[in-house]
């Protein structure tokens, strides 16, 4: 071999990490599936468009409408919050209530 | 609304066409700018071209589900190095996988990083087949550095972008990368004078 060094050896290295020619079909299979992807999303998204009326398509694009959902969101977590509250209260009271019925039992048998 | 509709979420409309075609045109014109480079990176890490040619197709097909991000956010800087990148994550999956599998064994006794095909490139060059078999001897991101400076002409800066490493670090792993290479080349030598 010859000498591999400095400046000749990235002359080596250019020549033998060449840049490869694609075979000449894989780019018309590239295309061909980038495709098919394109056009399946176009599909679904038009069949889903197809199921909404004008309104409901105008209604969704409209950004006030945007608060809704949003407002259900907090409303939901509200409401799940305050039963989690309520359920905690409830489970804090049950010692106090049973402490209750043993001293009225306490006070019959006294 | 019908309750069976699918839930889009109030940020998605649909897409304006008209950026639709201009996005699908753009990308057109990526593809076919970086179709070789993404192949020629894609042959070099693993070494044939059937599954060079997979690895092509799955790099322009990740490209395309995330290319109108990715011009968002490039600020106009080309995209090459972002293409290389998922080609380069693509063909550590890929290897990662055949590593996983029982058929590791053959695999090792005939690696599959090692460019066969490469070598019937090169002509039959002597010299040039050691250099190809050198690289395979360094580190994973020595020699996929070295494919793409050499491979791709890709500056420092490119290569850093796609590495995710910065600029400096980029130099010095390049640097490194064919120090290594020259001192590997220059042992197998001694070696081969010392059996004659």
């Amino acid at each position: 071999m010859t000498e591999a060094a400095g400046p000749n050896l990235e002359a080596l290295l250019a020549d033998a990490l060449r840049p490869i020619e694609p075979p000449e079909d894989l780019s018309g299979r590239v295309e061909e599936t980038l495709s098919k992807v394109t056009e399946a999303a176009a599909t679904q998204l038009s069949e889903w468009a197809d199921e909404l009326t004008e309104s409901e398509l105008a209604a969704l694009r409209d950004p006030r409408n945007w608060v809704r959902p949003v407002a259900a969101v907090a409303a939901g977590g509200i409401a799940g919050t305050a039963l989690v509250v309520l359920e905690l209260r409830r489970r804090r009271r049950t010692p106090g209530a049973l402490r209750g019925i043993a001293d009225d039992l306490r006070q019959l048998i006294e | 609304m019908s309750p069976a509709k699918p839930q889009q979420g109030p940020a998605a409309p649909p897409a304006d066409p008209a950026t639709k075609a201009e996005l699908d045109r753009a990308f057109e014109d990526l593809y076919r700018a970086h179709l070789r480079d993404v192949y020629s990176y894609s042959y070099y890490r693993v070494g044939n071209h059937h599954d060079a040619e997979d690895l092509t197709e799955q790099t322009f097909l990740q490209a395309y589900r995330h290319f109108e991000r990715a011009r968002r956010e490039s600020n106009g800087r080309p995209l090459r190095p972002w293409l290389i990148r998922i080609a380069h994550n693509l063909a550590s999956n890929y290897h990662r996988d055949r590593a996983r599998r029982p058929t590791a064994v053959l695999d090792s006794a005939n690696p599959i990083s090692h460019p066969h095909a490469t070598e019937q490139v090169v002509e039959g060059r002597e010299e040039l087949r050691e250099v190809i078999h050198g690289l395979t001897d360094l580190p994973d991101d020595r020699r996929d550095a070295l494919i793409m400076r050499f491979a791709l002409g890709m500056s420092n800066r490119e290569i850093a972008r796609a590495l995710g490493r910065t600029d400096g670090a980029t130099k010095v792993l390049i640097h490194r990368a064919i120090k290594q290479l020259e001192e590997n080349l220059d042992a197998e030598r001694g070696e081969g004078t010392d059996d004659d």
